[in-house]
């Protein structure tokens, strides 16, 4: 698949490999350049956290990381597979075989309970843990058969953690996801996302404005105007349960 | 214009295919309603006016022969205003390049001026008047459109046994005969049976009774009372062989004009009220659900000032606009339908000019049902919606809750995917929407039932008739009953294998206080060709000391198997004995009684007689058994069973393919405008939902499979429901044409019910598939990042 390999770098030795990475929206005067040339390059296991301000074009980033969308121009490679090129059933195939999502606003399904919104991924994947370890990973084994109306935020957003890791993602990724809650639940979905990425070894993206969490990275990338402007390395993590915002 | 109404065209314009889903069915209720109405009007007014116009009589009876002072003495009757005598007769019809018979009836015109009663209505050529004899014959329209006979024409007629060639003088209408068929018949057979007139002498010289009448119409003046003028021209007549005067309410072609009427009637009502129902329900789904997404445009715009009024009406327009779409699309609808049917009701009914007219008045109640319908499906949306304080609507709505479906409760779960238990939770968390949107595909089904129900049903009636009760290939009948040696006559025809007798008597049977008047058949024992059958299609023994009537007869007549029937004969020696019910028959046309040929004429008392024969021929030698008969001069009337049963099937398949062509639209713009709406209002309540499970990497297809799982359910369990419910409906029908004079079988068949289920299923599955096109739109990101 890794058929444009530059010669300078082998990509099939990063999760990611982009070059140039673009994106517009729009045409004409309205033309909105979202991303405007992003280099990249992510390896197992690492803990990435993505800041910016809101307009930055770290969504996008994350949006064409994820697969859900296609860059404009450059060029994406996820383990050596063309994102870049990849067509609609390509990008599905991606995100249902090697992508944990998780979201700001949970985004669970009402009408399942916490074990089945964690089932209903392992019922697709190819090689899940059960919906039981997944859920005991991110500390809810106790409120498994709960629906999410009965469930707080923070906890709705460790079942979408949970639902997230349950098929072992080679990557996984988070967009804002204490946005919507207080600092003591944030931090226990923040632990939980530490969990994850320190025992299973999840290539974890965090994408956020709220700095702080820049302090439990292995690298802080700093994302205005569609450009990587800041990138800067932790000798050590923090743990989550130290953060304070 | 205002904002808000910019606002309102614009959220019309994004909705416009739901709006115009449940436009569509309430316009198939509103074309319903509209063309059932206009169709009685039509009907009503036309035929009130041709009988005004033409004086149709009141009072009928028939005799065997009175001379023509009688006449007088009839007039002298206090209540009549007026009598009309002539001959009536049987006629056997010769058709150029037509080689079986057809019969029919012939009447006579008066000697001088136009007939007073029941007048003619010329279509063609001209009207014959006066004394001469013309060799001429005026024929009735049905007749003569069937078999291609115009002015000009020539056609041979056997009259009273003597064989004539007459010129087609002109073609003419008579509110006597807007039905156009042998009395009792359920469908008209109009190749086969024909009305004529022609002038009184010649028809008197012809059949013997020059200076008599055997035929009587009358009018009553104001204020007169019909049944003592029957009774007293039933005295009059009596000692002339008069078979009992009847009134228009017996009268066959206008019974079947008023059955037609009440049938319209029944169907007015009934049918718009559910569909307008289902529109209502429908109008309540989008308009919550339109309520549910503008919740916080609701709050701004109270918050900003505006009224509780202006925010409900501006709804309401909304629901006002579906309202004013139906309507036209209804009327539109109703009028299209209208003149098919108008046209149809051609092959039955023949008036001077039969016009569908739009009831105008009944567009005006259209709307106002249709409004009321729509008013009530936004009322409770609407309500909820400015009730709301504008902080609380600001707010987003709180999240759904959800328990496991009943079926999980009882531990039958574990078997289920997750999606099909989404499916199942969806179902039961709205069960009031789930049982609407179930109701209205059941009702979908079941209306496709009723159509091929009736189809089926005279299909059946057919054959039982047909090929259980009659097994002739003709019936022959005497011009006046003669000595049983005739038969051998028939037998010695060429190509006749089989011949049996029959005797008929036109009798009163009377129980207690019920009575009707009926031909008495006389039948050979156990006869191979005419055998009478019970409820349990076994051929019954006619005995010699008892009647065998139908059930419905006996019904009618309150009587059962045991009871005493007295019988008066109304013609030959006039004699009166009482039999006792031997046993019940089972037929659907009609109602009969049947005895013992010999035991008959022994009650008759003249002797050993037939009145005719049915007869089986040799298929090779049909020409020229056809030709020996229709030249033999005592057959009043040669009755073909093939003939008059493709007669039957020719216009049961005009009639029931309007009727299916209507059902199958209805059903099944029901059928997808509900599915196509609920996958809509589904598409739209879950796209976070859906979004998600695209974005986790769910493929497009198990998507729609989420989306449309509910409706795959629902629709699966609507199906069986439906055809219980179309079961009901063809039931409830049928039931209501259970009359004396027809009754149709209740059959269903596999065949039935496939057809209704693949019709529905098929709307169902295309709907849900455009709705699921609308999936390729779903903005991933977008919806991901939004708040619900």
């Amino acid at each position: 698949m890794a058929t444009a390999t530059p010669p300078s770098v082998n990509p099939a030795s990063s999760v990611f490999h982009a070059r140039a990475l673009a994106k517009t929206y729009g045409d004409g005067e309205a033309v909105v350049r979202a991303l405007a040339g992003v280099d990249l390059d992510c390896s197992e296991g690492e803990f990435v956290v993505v800041l910016g301000a809101s307009g930055s074009g770290k969504s996008t980033l994350l949006n064409l990381l994820g697969g859900l969308d296609t860059p404009t121009s450059g060029t994406l490679f996820y383990r050596g597979w063309d994102l870049g090129g990849a067509d609609e059933a390509g990008l599905t195939r991606y995100r249902r075989d090697a992508v944990g999502f998780v979201f700001q606003f949970y985004n669970l399904i009402p009408s399942l309970t916490a074990r089945e919104n964690v089932a209903l991924i392992t019922e697709i994947a190819a090689d899940p843990m059960s919906p039981e370890e997944a859920l005991h990973l991110v500390g809810l084994g106790a409120r498994m058969d709960h629906f999410p109306a009965q469930l707080s935020g923070g906890e709705q957003q460790r079942v979408a953690i949970a639902r997230a890791i349950a098929k072992r993602p080679a990557v996984l990724m988070c967009d804002e996801p204490t946005g919507a809650l207080d600092v003591r639940t944030g931090m226990a979905v923040l632990e939980a996302i530490e969990r994850i990425n320190r025992d299973l070894g999840t290539l974890t993206l965090i994408i956020t404005h709220n700095s702080v969490m820049a302090g439990m990275a292995d690298r802080v990338l700093t994302l205005s105007d569609g450009h990587i402007t800041g990138e800067k390395r932790n000798a050590t993590r923090a743990l989550a349960s130290s953060l304070a915002w | 214009m205002s904002l808000l109404d910019l606002k309102l065209l614009r959220d019309l314009k994004a909705l416009k295919s739901q709006a115009l889903a449940v436009a569509l069915v309430m316009a198939c209720g509103l074309a319903m309603m509209i063309m059932t109405r206009s169709l009685i009007t039509s009907l009503e007014t036309t035929r009130d006016t041709y009988y005004h116009d033409n004086r149709f009589a009141e009072i009928f009876a028939r005799l065997k022969r009175a001379p023509n002072a009688i006449a007088a003495q009839i007039a002298a009757i206090p209540g009549v205003a007026a009598v009309q005598t002539g001959i009536a007769l049987a006629v056997t019809l010769d058709l150029p390049g037509v080689i079986e018979p057809a019969t029919g009836l012939i009447q006579s015109l008066p000697e001088q001026g136009e007939l007073i009663l029941n007048r003619l209505h010329l279509r063609s050529g001209r009207i014959l008047v006066g004394r001469e004899s013309t060799g001429e014959i005026l024929v009735g329209e049905a007749f003569a459109e069937a078999n291609n006979l115009y002015p000009g024409d020539k056609i041979a007629a056997v009259l009273y046994g003597r064989r004539q060639t007459f010129r087609v003088a002109g073609i003419v209408l008579s509110p006597e005969f807007v039905f156009e068929a042998p009395p009792g018949a359920a469908l008209p057979n109009n190749k086969t049976y024909g009305v004529f007139w022609m002038p009184y002498k010649e028809l008197a010289t012809a059949s013997n009774l020059d200076g008599a009448f055997n035929n009587l119409s009358l009018r009553l003046a104001p204020g007169a009372s019909e049944s003592a003028v029957v009774a007293a021209v039933d005295r009059v007549l009596q000692p002339y062989g008069g078979r009992g005067a009847y009134g228009r309410e017996s009268h066959p072609s206008h019974t079947r004009v008023r059955d037609e009427i009440s049938i319209l009637q029944g169907l007015s009502i009934g049918f718009p009220l559910v569909f307008l129902s289902v529109a209502a329900f429908m109008t309540n789904a989008v308009m919550s659900r339109q309520i549910t997404l503008q919740r916080e445009q609701i709050a701004i715009l109270k918050a900003f000032g505006f009224s509780n009024w202006e925010i409900g009406s501006h709804y309401l327009k909304f629901s006002l606009v579906i309202v004013v779409s139906g309507t036209v699309l209804g009327t539109v609808g109703g009028v299209v339908l209208g003149q098919r049917l108008v046209e149809m009701y051609h092959l039955f009914f023949r008036f001077p000019a039969l016009q569908f007219q739009l009831a105008t008045q009944v567009v005006i109640i259209a709307i106002i049902v249709s409004m009321v319908a729509a008013i009530i499906g936004v009322a409770g949306a609407v309500r909820a919606a400015v009730r709301l304080p504008p902080a609380e609507a600001m707010r987003p709505e709180p999240p759904s809750s959800y328990r496991p479906a009943l079926i999980e409760r009882l531990g039958l779960g574990r078997v289920f995917t997750a999606t099909f238990r989404m499916a199942l939770r969806n179902i039961e968390r709205r069960p009031t929407r789930s049982l609407l949107t179930m109701g209205a595909l059941a009702l979908a089904t079941g209306i496709l039932i009723v159509p091929n129900a009736f189809r089926d049903g005279i299909g059946q009636v057919l054959d039982y008739q047909w090929d259980m009760i009659q097994r002739q290939t003709v019936l022959v009948s005497l011009i006046e009953p003669s000595a049983a040696r005739t038969l051998a006559d028939f037998r010695a025809l060429p190509g006749v294998v089989l011949a049996e007798p029959v005797r008929g008597a036109a009798v009163e049977l009377r129980a207690g206080n019920h009575f009707r008047r009926i031909g008495l058949t006389g039948l050979p024992a156990r006869a191979e060709l005419y055998r009478v059958i019970d409820a349990h299609e076994r051929q019954l023994t006619l005995p010699p000391g008892g009647m065998v009537i139908s059930a419905k007869l006996a019904e009618v007549l309150g009587v059962k198997i045991g009871d005493a029937l007295s019988v008066r004969v109304l013609d030959g020696k006039r004699p009166e004995f009482a039999v006792p019910v031997a046993a019940l028959s089972e037929d659907f046309a009609g109602t009969a009684a049947y005895m013992e040929i010999g035991a008959l004429n022994r009650l008759l008392g003249d002797g050993d007689r037939i009145s005719g024969a049915y007869l089986t021929v040799a298929a090779g030698q049909w020409e020229n058994f056809l030709r020996a008969i229709k030249a033999s001069p005592r057959a009043a009337g040669v009755v073909v069973k093939n003939r008059i049963r493709e007669g039957f099937r020719e216009t049961t398949a005009q009639s029931i393919g309007l009727l299916q062509q209507i059902y199958l639209t209805f059903a099944t713009v029901v059928a997808f405008g509900i599915v196509y709406n609920s996958a809509r209002i589904s598409l739209s309540e879950r796209q976070r939902e859906l979004a998600t499970l695209r974005v986790i990497g769910f493929t497009r297809g198990e998507v729609g499979a989420v989306l449309v799982g509910e409706l795959a359910v629902l629709t699966l369990l609507a199906l069986p429901l439906g055809l219980v419910v179309g079961s009901g409906f063809a039931r409830v029908i049928l039931m209501s044409v259970n009359t004396e004079f027809v009754r149709l079988p209740l059959v269903l068949t596999p065949a039935n019910y496939a057809f209704a289920v693949l019709v529905v299923a098929a709307a169902s599955l295309v709907s849900a598939l455009l709705a699921c096109r609308r999936l390729d739109q779903l903005d991933l990101v977008g919806v991901l990042k939004a708040r619900d």
